[in-house]
């Protein structure tokens, strides 16, 4: 059985991380149709989709609720699916409404930071946001016990660490030191922040209002005040999504591309992760480009003559010349894999080769689950 | 499109999608103009990027640094920006020290989310007016944004009319009016998109280069499609080829190898016809992408190659500065 296909028979959730643009929707996506093929009821959660990838799995616009890839996909591919695929979008904004609903005392309270135009800034800039909110989703489909399996796709961030460490630098925002140095006396003092005894504070928070306005300061204080009481709330929440990300029913799948940085960043991650106690469950090298000689001995001279030869001759050395290139580029991916071999060994790896379609509609994504679960 | 039509604007903003290698061709053009005289400044918007490790060196800061004879590199990062600000208009370098060194900036910048975007705009203005430097040494000819990716590129470029809106009056407003007179005049700024001619990169620049025109209002030039793969063979090359296969015993290749003294067989034959519809077969996909992407854009399009070699390093974009020097010329 392949490293996925192991993962997958004996796993609840499986999270697809790797760096931005290595094939990681593309991953999860192929993961969920075969477990929903073999007979799983399984859900994916995607998070930036291709359109043309979101609508072959009938995905039109942003949904907060999983909705069914209809069977008739399957049958007009030729198969027959033995479970069910449910598919998402991840809608960042109103997750994080729920989530304020969820926690605030009073619907009034609720209602008032969701208005609030602070909150509706951070709610779709505040650098994390999507990753928290991604994994609050997670839980939540978890905890409803609806599917046998969920695959869930990480944002597109550079750098692939970023997302373990959303979550902690969300809660660490919206504590931070700077907010009780200048905020907090500035609400405490109901907005009138000459009251303010800091003077350091003071001339800061009047530069503030001079360069950014009144109004900004006064969204700013109005959040937090709201907020408060509700800290507990989201931060036992922080701390149970990331029990059940440690838990045995979860498992990641780092995403990589052979490219020298990608693969660099996967030794990174799959190191993270074993220092945080996460699963890792397999390796995914995507957009491989096959080996396909162990080399031809050639001689420049040979390649002139050849050219200077007949229009045979001429042919052959254009093919000599660009054997020779895609050999440099196999030859580069092997050293770059092998470094990786070192920290992930090579059992748990699937080898995904670039394949002569994209993976942008059902029969592309068919082709590269044929790939991750070889028979 | 003559080089010197080219560089023209003084500001060029390179952006496209995470991945498609933005900052390579930002690299590439800073040669170009270094090449034709310009004193250049890459300046990368707050970010570790890449930059440092194609000209060599260590990490680019906020004071511009010569990178490669006439391009020089910068990082402009809004905190410094903010505190040069500060320091500027009000003379406070020292209360600036306190908003920098908190995590102020961050609360700010989240409740006015474009105010990031219009510090580091401000940041491309002082250097445009060359009020950088009273010496005249950071003078700069070209400056060459190495903007963020091409979704936030939008709300980055649009901040100052978002401020120059909710403002009606004060030194702020003034302000940000001068960015928004920068940006908008084709003869002072121009973008530039970076794309791969791959479904959802070719998806996004359309989008983009649309709203550019109809949201912000800015001019742009040429895009550059990156890591174009190169045509092999001629038509009749490749019918040639297919003829010579139809063989069991495919000699006539043989026999041209073997008459320069190289012995291949049918391995190795298959190997070198193998790798030919390998890039065939991508280099098809790249032209069905190709031809959506000049279909759907009114700018003009320059492919720069694809580089089998390591890449990210100065040869490399020498290469492309060379191509793209060639290309933008025959526009």
């Amino acid at each position: 059985m392949s490293a996925i296909g192991d993962i997958v028979a004996r796993k609840e959730i499986i999270v697809c991380a790797g760096a931005g643009g290595v094939g990681k929707t593309t991953t999860a996506a192929a993961i969920a149709l075969r477990a929903a093929v073999d007979g799983k009821r399984t859900a994916v959660l995607t998070i930036d989709p291709a359109k043309r990838l979101a609508s072959s799995l009938g995905l039109k616009e942003l949904s907060n609720e999983p909705t069914k890839v209809s069977t008739r996909k399957f049958t007009s591919a030729g198969i027959e699916p033995r479970g069910e695929l449910y598919a998402m979008m991840l809608d960042t904004k109103s997750t994080f409404d729920d989530v304020v609903t969820k926690y605030a005392p009073t619907r009034e309270q609720a209602d008032k930071i969701i208005a609030n135009r602070f909150y509706r800034n951070i709610s779709g800039t505040l650098s994390g946001t999507q990753e928290y909110m991604a994994m609050e989703k997670l839980y939540e489909l978890y905890a409803d016990g609806n599917y046998d399996l969920i695959v869930i796709d990480t944002p597109p961030t550079r750098n692939a660490l970023d997302f373990l460490d959303a979550p902690k630098r969300m809660t660490d925002f919206f504590e931070s030191r700077v907010l009780r140095w200048f905020l907090l006396p500035y609400m405490k003092a109901g907005g009138g922040f000459m009251r303010v005894a800091n003077v350091a504070a003071r001339t800061f928070l009047s530069i503030v209002k001079r360069i950014v306005g009144a109004e900004v300061l006064d969204d700013t204080a109005e959040f937090f005040g709201n907020l408060e009481g509700m800290y507990e709330g989201f931060k036992q929440r922080a701390r149970d999504v990331a029990a059940l990300l440690r838990s045995d029913a979860t498992t990641f799948v780092v995403v990589t591309s052979p490219a020298e940085d990608s693969v660099e960043e996967a030794r990174f991650f799959a190191g993270r992760l074993n220092q945080e106690g996460l699963h890792f469950g397999a390796l995914v090298v995507n957009r491989v480009h096959p080996r396909l000689s162990e080399g031809i001995d050639v001689k420049p001279r040979q390649i002139s003559k050849l050219e200077a030869g007949s229009d045979v001759g001429r042919l052959l050395a254009k093919l000599l010349d660009n054997h020779e290139a895609f050999m440099r580029i196999v030859t580069r991916e092997e050293r770059n894999l092998d470094a990786l071999a070192r920290k992930i060994p090579r059992h748990r790896w699937v080898r995904v080769p670039y394949l002569e379609q994209e993976a942008v509609d059902f029969s592309g994504l068919l082709a590269v689950s044929d790939q991750l679960f070889p028979a | 499109m003559q080089i010197d039509e080219f560089l023209r604007p003084k500001i060029l903003v390179i952006s496209g999608k995470g991945g498609v290698g933005k900052t390579t061709v930002a690299a590439a053009l800073a040669l170009v103009a270094a090449r034709n005289g310009r004193k250049v400044c890459i300046a990368e918007v707050d970010r570790k990027g890449t930059l440092p490790k194609l000209f060599g060196g260590g990490e680019l800061s906020y004071e511009p640094r010569e990178v490669s004879p006439g391009v020089w590199g910068m990082n402009i990062i809004p905190d410094l920006a903010l505190a040069e600000y500060l320091d500027v208009q009000y003379h406070m370098k020292r209360i600036s020290r306190v908003f920098t060194s908190s995590q102020f900036v961050d609360y700010i910048t989240t409740a006015a989310p474009g105010l990031k975007d219009i510090l580091v705009l401000g940041k491309i203005w002082y250097l445009e007016q060359n009020r950088q430097d009273t010496k005249g040494e950071k003078n700069f000819d070209t400056i060459i944004v190495d903007a963020p990716a091409a979704g936030h590129m939008l709300t980055f470029l649009s901040a100052p009319m978002g401020l120059s809106d909710a403002l009606r009056v004060g030194p702020v407003r003034r302000q940000s009016d001068w960015l928004v007179q920068m940006l908008r005049d084709p003869d002072r700024s121009r973008v530039h998109l970076v794309t791969l001619a791959e479904e959802m990169p070719i998806a996004e620049t359309l989008e983009t280069s649309q709203a550019l025109h109809d949201k912000v209002g800015i001019d742009t030039g040429p895009v550059f499609a990156n890591a174009i793969l190169h045509k092999l063979l001629t038509p009749k090359e490749k019918e040639t080829l297919e003829k010579v296969m139809e063989d069991e015993d495919p000699s006539e290749l043989k026999d041209a190898a073997s008459e320069v003294g190289l012995r291949i067989d049918g391995d190795d034959l298959n190997a070198l016809v193998g790798y030919e519809k390998f890039l065939e077969a991508r280099r098809a996909i790249q032209a069905k992408h190709l031809r959506e992407l000049r279909r759907g854009l009114t700018e003009p399009v320059v492919e720069l190659p694809f580089l089998f070699s390591a890449g990210l390093e100065l040869p490399d974009v020498e290469t492309l500065a060379d191509v793209a020097e060639k290309e933008i010329d025959t526009l």
